[in-house]
């Protein structure tokens, strides 16, 4: 598995966390991000190295 | 694109055995500490120590009686199955209860997508893609039956259309109205299905069924091709259940079912000792465990599916390893008048060599010192006086040959045994104790 893609799933990992930081008094955008997190994980999982 | 995942389902075998053991290490961590089983179930047991395959055999498995246990504790209603905090929970789920108190299964948004992200691989390997219209004749509740197939096929961009809440004769129209091209179904429902069209003057051919994945039960390979004959579709076999998920399908090869590697561990245990891995060929002991979910963790679960062992290459370029059969539950084992008999084998006696047979029943049952094992047959209405004796006395004959049993054949007038939609319930052993 192409090493660039690892790092796309990290960036978007370090973003959703970001976005749950800066947003923390919204629960929707907190969810959201949250749920961008629970794939992140299924990304990971699906992306192991060889 | 043939694979759902080109790059794990083609990875080499000495690399998923290397990502599931690092894996298998890492849920055995999290168990550790976040389900009350395993903290007890695996104190002195360090997640370094497992380095090959072979290590497994330090772990106990996991039973469903000990999950009982365990999930009489609090938190309610999950008890110390439960591997995250309650309020991630986002569904319930429960087994059937067939042998005993239902087990009740938590998962969370996170545990739910990784249950059908593997569920994708089982319905993209039988052929469901986009084009798909996919109909379910089934009422969803608190079994996950066809939940994961439907969040599955949404996923892959398939269109559900959900057929709940009508009737057979109902949904025989709806999948006409709508133009379904595939469905999700028991085997026994498939062939119901089928008849009811038939009554209706309708082709089961005709309905317009290109793919049928099944599920629920044990389906045996001429139950598969009788599907196959009447829808004159492509139909697809899988293997899972409420606690470990689904964890094998069949790809267009149709011959046994590729594990869904690196999601499972699967391994497949003589029945006898549970203790070493059967070779290619022969039948042990499915002993599951899923990878990645963390909502209910399970490590060593043994399923108490009876499996052959096939083999880790296929023609369709797959790498993962194969069931080549699935047997049935050893529950479903008995012993009668001293010989180990499965229910499996009748089903695959029947459809295979006896279109003429609609329905049937096996009932075993004490008469004094005797075990009596008992075929009841619902023949198809049109099957005349003499043929309907002629089908009785070649049933006899072909399952003693293939049993190694006599049994008593009773031919039931049409109509008169009962249908099941989801597990069928046509074996009976009414003996107070069962051998």
């Amino acid at each position: 598995m192409n090493e660039q893609v690892r790092e796309e799933i990290k960036k978007i990992e370090e973003s959703a966390l970001r976005l749950q930081a800066l947003a923390k008094d919204n629960p929707a955008i907190v969810k959201n991000a949250e749920i961008i997190l629970n794939f992140v994980y299924i990304l990971k999982f699906i992306t192991p190295e060889g | 694109m043939k694979y759902w995942n080109p790059y794990l389902e083609t990875l080499p075998r000495e690399s998923l055995t290397k990502i599931e053991l690092s894996y298998f290490k890492n849920i055995l961590s999290y168990a550790k500490t976040h389900s009350k089983l395993y903290q007890n179930k695996l104190k002195g047991i360090e997640p370094e120590a497992i380095k090959t395959l072979d290590d497994l055999k330090k772990i106990p498995l996991t039973e469903k009686e000990e999950m009982r246990h365990y999930q009489e504790m609090d938190p309610f209603p999950y008890g110390g199955l439960l591997g995250t905090d309650i309020e991630r929970v986002t569904t319930f789920r429960q087994t059937s209860g067939t042998t005993g108190k239902p087990i009740y299964v938590p998962e969370t948004y996170e545990s739910w997508q990784w249950r059908i992200e593997a569920w994708c691989h089982i319905l993209y390997m039988s052929g469901f893609r986009p084009h798909h219209r996919v109909f379910l004749p089934f009422v969803y509740n608190v079994y996950v039956a066809f939940w994961e197939g439907h969040y599955a096929a949404e996923k892959l961009g398939c269109e559900l259309i959900p057929g709940g809440g009508l009737d057979t004769k109902g949904r025989i129209h709806k999948i006409l109205e709508v133009k379904a091209n595939a469905m999700m179904n028991t085997p026994t429902y498939g062939l119901h299905i089928a008849e009811e069209a038939k009554s209706l003057g309708i082709d089961p051919s005709s309905l317009g069924i290109e793919r049928m994945l099944c599920a629920g039960e044990p389906m045996p390979e001429a139950t598969r091709r009788k599907l196959e004959e009447l829808f004159k579709c492509h139909v697809f076999d899988h293997i899972g259940g409420t606690e470990p998920c689904g964890w094998a399908g069949m790809c267009e090869v149709k011959e046994g079912m590729h594990i869904i590697e690196p999601f499972f561990l699967v391994e497949i245990l003589d029945r006898e000792t549970l203790q070493r891995e059967v070779k290619e060929g022969e039948t042990g002991v499915a002993v599951v465990t899923p990878l990645g979910r963390r909502s209910f963790p399970l490590i060593r679960f043994n399923t108490k599916d009876l499996v052959v062992k096939g083999s880790a290459t296929c023609p369709c370029g797959r790498t993962s390893q194969k069931i080549k059969e699935v047997v049935g539950r050893i529950d479903d084992l008995r012993k009668v008048r001293g010989v180990l008999f499965s229910p499996k084998t009748v089903e695959e006696v029947i459809r295979r060599d006896f279109p003429q047979i609609e329905e049937f029943e096996i009932i075993v049952e004490r008469r004094g010192l005797m075990d009596v094992i008992t075929l009841r047959a619902e023949p198809h209405s049109e099957l005349t006086v003499s043929s309907i004796e002629q089908t009785k006395n070649e049933l006899q004959e072909r399952l003693k040959i293939a049993t190694n049993l006599t049994f008593n054949v009773i031919m039931e007038p049409p109509g008169s045994l009962p249908r099941y939609m989801l597990k069928a319930k046509r074996f009976k052993d009414l003996r107070e104790e069962k051998p």
